[in-house]
């Protein structure tokens, strides 16, 4: 019994450990990762949609309930018109983010592909977001994500049917920026918070001022150059330091995003004029 | 409970994380469903079923979130252990020992997870961890799992009141 007891925690401890061996000495856990995935991702978009039909549902039990009750018609049809003003609210919510997608996606000179998202982790250790769109779909790493407000972050792991979108409030994430207006380069880092920072900006005829828009840099190979980042609400200036940094009011809503689009082409042209001044 | 309910409770705990439960956040904190479930399998089953429990959990969240594969199989593996050892020892029983229980063995898991972590090079301070997530967490955590004995002893009175 004892010798169970231990034997089971040491599996554990070891299967861990190998696990996480495997993965810093630049290997692949790819398959078990998948494994897992393809499991739980249909669970998932599933209980996306039951989350999604509540209000449908909420409207056939009120049908019902007027059905049973036909000697108060008035009642009955004013809380039939009640529930359909609210699902003509919720449908017209989401033709209108699904229009300004669309049109972003015509506008933009890149290869999209659309998604939705089926799942969300913002325990604060992983900020990140799951969607139905993966290799299948011509999804690789580093795919960056945006939606009309801007960019919500990059794919850190793709599977057959599903990939996983680092946000930017990740305490991992870091991307190369510049203020629009001032073109002073830095580095956005999320953290535990969920704040966002540009981090890393030369004091040195900076003058970056509040509301300034901060824009991906373009610099690398991941994310094309404009894509919007945030707006600065607050500047730390930390008086002799080289560097000072400045706290961002993300573009996105990162509780908010449900479709997205995944950028699979490149440009090298300024995209920021593309997208809506104010999202 | 058979082994597969035990298995269907644990996935399903994973998948409820990351759709549901990830946007019920409250200021932007969330409860760990599968820890709080973790726990009561171990307070139920013992270390054996705590631990495989924890493990398959915590792989399922580190699938599912992005992160290394294996930080979270390790840490809630290494809690569900460690409550089961509890049992027969204290009067964890009682629901008054139980949801401090929890709450402390949720810290204790997220210093765990920072520790192990740090071998990786994870960026944020153990400070601002301790701040944003991991003591809302575990006071969140304290509450769902205070709902979930409540709920489990009122079925088991009903039950009794019925076999009379």
């Amino acid at each position: 019994m004892r010798v169970r007891r231990y034997g089971i925690l040491l599996a554990v401890l070891l299967v861990s450990l190998l696990l996480l061996t495997v993965q810093t000495r630049g290997g692949g856990t790819g398959r078990a990762s998948e494994l897992v995935t393809v499991a739980v991702t249909p669970v998932q978009g599933l209980l996306v949609r039951i989350h999604r039909s509540a209000l449908d549902f909420w409207a056939n039990y009120v049908e019902w309930k007027s059905v049973r009750r036909e000697n108060t018609v008035l009642r009955e049809e004013n809380e039939h018109l009640r529930v359909q003003a609210l699902q003509a609210g919720e449908t017209r919510e989401e033709n209108v983010r699904l229009r300004r997608l669309l049109v972003l996606r015509d506008r933009l000179p890149l290869a999209t592909v659309s998604g939705e998202v089926i799942g969300r982790e913002a325990g604060g250790w992983v900020r990140s977001l799951t969607v139905n769109r993966g290799r299948g779909d011509g999804i690789a790493q580093q795919t960056p994500v945006i939606v009309p407000d801007g960019l919500v972050g990059r794919v850190v792991q793709v599977h057959r049917a599903a990939a996983v979108v680092q946000l930017l409030n990740d305490p991992a994430s870091t991307v190369g920026a510049v203020v629009q207006r001032t073109r002073t380069a830095g580095l956005v880092e999320g953290d535990a918070g969920g704040t966002v920072r540009f981090k890393f900006m030369a004091r040195d005829g900076a003058s970056v001022t509040l509301g300034d828009l901060v824009v991906t840099s373009g610099l690398g190979t991941t994310f094309p150059k404009g894509l919007p980042v945030g707006r600065v609400v607050k500047v730390e200036d930390k008086g002799s330091a080289l560097f000072h940094f400045a706290v961002l009011a993300p573009a996105v809503d990162f509780s908010r995003v449900e479709e997205v689009l995944l950028v699979t082409g490149q440009t090298t042209q300024d995209v920021a004029a593309l997208f809506p001044p104010e999202g | 409970m058979g082994r597969l309910l035990l298995l269907l409770v644990i996935v399903g705990g994973g998948v409820l994380q990351s759709t549901v439960v990830a946007v019920a956040g409250v200021g932007g904190v969330t409860p760990d469903v599968p820890l709080i479930l973790t726990v009561l399998i171990a307070l139920r089953h013992g270390p054996e079923s705590g631990c495989l429990a924890g493990f398959v959990a915590g792989l399922l969240q580190d699938a599912s979130g992005g992160g290394l594969l294996g930080v979270q199989a390790l840490t809630k593996g290494l809690a569900g252990f460690g409550m089961g050892l509890l049992v027969g020892r204290f009067w964890v029983s009682n629901p008054l020992v139980q949801v401090p229980g929890l709450v402390l063995l949720s810290i204790a898991e997220g210093l765990a997870r920072f520790l192990l972590l740090q071998m990786f090079h994870y960026p944020a301070t153990l400070g601002e961890l301790m701040l944003h997530v991991i003591l809302p967490q575990a006071l969140y955590n304290g509450l769902i799992g205070t709902l979930c004995i409540l709920a489990e002893a009122t079925i088991e009175l009903v039950r009794r009141r019925a076999w009379r």
